[in-house]
């Protein structure tokens, strides 16, 4: 299944990326590429800055110094939802979905973007819009059978167990056909079988769609197993970038997570 | 429901995607339809028609609107009122100015003014939220009222400053306001506009703009990550809130009382508005019509029942009571269901499903 993964070029590369918060540097000096088709997992102590990384990535933050650049080209600064035009995706640590709508409607409004009727093709339904709803539902249902979530179409987001819903949130990340895919702890919380379930759709999309990922993630034995590259975060620095075993065998990274004895 | 889905396959999304996918409901539907449209009018009298279906269509389009706005966008506006006065106003000056134009393109107008006015007041939304928004949009509310009550070129100099609704005809020998509309007229013509502007409203929110609204209201960072703008999001809801109750306050002084001043959109307007969707159900198109029908009936009926039920009481009890017994009611609902009639609604019929079975 691997033997054949090629990784392509740099996709994303992240320049000297300084973010304070006031007096509290959160990053400071980040430098590291995402590269095409790969899974690259960000890892860390807490408070490292990994979710930081991921805003600015995301366009939530914006950084005091460095530079961004996604496909070759320079970021300006950004707005989430111009990252989302880029081909961005996201989930969240603690699960972001829309609670009052039904499973059905939170992955259809990740194909926001893609749909294109007016205010007014879209008040009187009938014709372009029913076309276009058709034709992405269409899509949706079948991410909805790739993430194995049928049973819960139509069943409002709120009442489904948290592991489901970060399965959801995955979905809503799918529909936007995403070039770069940023999950925040995918597997934060949930029991080995519901991991081993959400590692297996990561590493699918990864393979059947070729959408580059990049995750944070605590536990080590799916971090070692499923990244093809590590990127080590401490107090906002970069310890340590490599493949899984470099990033074992480097003597930075035990120290930040076992300490040193003085 | 005592009837169930069972036997009726979809087979299609757009069958999957109706409004009404159970074809008992469509019957149904059909059915209310033709008793609304042909037996109300042929059976009710004019005092019930006057003063229960006019003004309950009235309400029904302005909490139609409103819970466009707070109930799917999740923006709490306390401008209603002044949103209305707009309506009323602005049709006002395009029927007296343009007396050649047709009543209903005079309403859209209205409509379409009233959604830029509300655009207008909807920009502090950009910046803040929830309770503090409901403070901004009052200055809307404040200033409206007051623009129309200061400026007498708004009434076309009226010295009472009253403005009286200009006989129109819908079609030829139909009249639809003015003192020669019949209560029937009237009656017929609001419900085919509120039906077919519901339908709209229906459409938008199970579309692309309703999806956006309500991911706005639900988790609106988690929107902006999908590619939603707020910007857009937020204006829009605005937009089409502020023109379905424009068109109210347009029907509330042609249609309804015929003849209104600023002062009938004060403040407790919003709020009486502001209950129905409350009472009706958030972010429910159902629930603005049960919200009116609450709001407007239950006054009426609490107020005509110990008559009815041949309880000897004074006029002045009747009316005491009716305040103590509506708030209570209120309060009752909120209690038993916080997220309103149309919740309610929901519950009893997913219970009826299963019923009389335990699961």
């Amino acid at each position: 299944m691997y033997g054949d993964k090629h990784i392509g070029d740099t996709l994303l590369k992240v320049d000297n990326i300084t973010l304070a918060f006031g007096g509290v540097k959160a990053l400071t000096d980040i430098s590291f590429e995402i590269r095409e088709h790969e899974i690259l997992a960000i890892i860390g102590p807490n408070g490292a800055g990994k979710t930081s990384m991921l805003n600015v990535i995301n366009g939530f933050y914006h950084p005091q110094q460095g530079r961004i650049m996604f496909r070759g080209a320079e970021r300006k600064a950004m707005r989430p939802h111009l990252a989302a035009k880029q081909g961005i995706a996201r989930t969240f640590q603690n699960v972001a979905l829309f609670k009052g709508m039904s499973t059905l409607d939170n992955i259809m409004t990740g194909r926001v973007l893609k749909m294109k009727s007016n205010l007014f093709q879209q008040a009187i339904y009938w014709g372009a819009n029913q076309r276009e709803e058709i034709e992405h539902r269409e899509v949706v249902e079948k991410i909805i059978d790739f993430l194995e979530i049928e049973a819960i179409r139509k069943t409002p987001v709120g009442r489904l167990p948290y592991g489901l819903q970060k399965r959801v949130e995955l979905a809503r990340a799918l529909a936007m056909e995403p070039d770069l895919l940023l999950l925040d702890e995918p597997m934060a919380g949930m029991n080995v079988e519901e991991k081993e379930d959400m590692c297996r759709f990561i590493l699918d999309v990864n393979d059947e769609f070729g959408t580059t990922i990049a995750l944070i993630e605590h536990d080590m034995g799916v971090v070692m197993d499923i990244s093809d590259r590590v990127v080590v975060l401490d107090y906002g620095r970069k310890l340590a970038d490599g493949s899984p075993d470099e990033v074992r065998a480097n003597q930075d990274v035990i120290d930040a997570y076992l300490g040193v004895s003085h | 429901m005592f009837y169930r889905e069972a036997g009726q396959f979809k087979t299609s999304y757009s069958a999957d995607q109706a409004i009404f996918p159970i074809r008992q409901d469509r019957l149904g539907l059909l059915l209310l339809g033709l008793v609304a449209v042909f037996a109300v009018p042929a059976l009710a009298n004019n005092y019930f028609l006057e003063t229960i279906f006019v003004p309950f269509l009235v309400f029904a389009m302005a909490a139609l609107g409103l819970n466009l706005l707070t109930g799917y966008c999740g923006q709490l506006s306390l401008g209603t009122g002044g949103f209305m006065a707009c309506g009323a106003f602005f049709s006002f000056k395009l029927a007296t100015a343009f007396p050649e134009l047709h009543i209903v393109v005079v309403f859209l107008l209205a409509g379409l003014g009233t959604a830029g006015v509300g655009v207008l007041f909807g920009l502090p939304s950009l910046r803040i939220k929830g309770f503090y928004l409901a403070v901004a949009t009052l200055a809307a509310q404040f200033f409206l009222v007051w623009m129309f009550n200061k400026f007498n070129w708004w009434t076309n100099y009226s010295p009472s400053g009253v403005i009286s609704a200009p006989p129109r005809e819908i079609i030829p020998g139909f009249f639809v306001t003015g003192n020669e509309a019949s209560p029937a007229a009237k009656y017929v013509f609001l419900l085919i506009f509120v039906a077919v502007l519901a339908l709209i409203a229906k459409n938008l929110v199970r579309s692309r703009t309703g999806r956006s609204w309500m991911a706005i209201r639900d988790m609106d960072i988690a929107a902006e990550i999908i590619g939603i703008r707020p910007l857009w999001a937020k204006l829009s809801a605005f937009a089409v809130s502020s023109f379905y109750i424009g068109i109210s306050g347009a029907l509330w002084a042609f249609v309804y009382t015929g003849s209104v001043e600023a002062l009938a959109f004060q403040i407790d307007r919003s709020f009486q508005v502001l209950f129905m969707v409350i009472i009706g159900g958030l972010g429910s198109i159902l629930g603005s019509f049960l919200g009116a029908a609450f709001i407007v009936l239950l006054p009426i009926l609490l107020n005509n029942a110990p008559a009815a039920l041949g309880i000897p009481l004074k006029v002045e009890l009747i009316s005491h009571l009716e305040f103590m017994i509506f708030g209570a009611l209120i309060i009752f609902f909120l209690i038993v269901e916080p997220h309103g009639l149309a919740r309610l609604w929901q519950i009893g019929k997913e219970k009826l499903r299963l019923w009389p079975f335990p699961y």
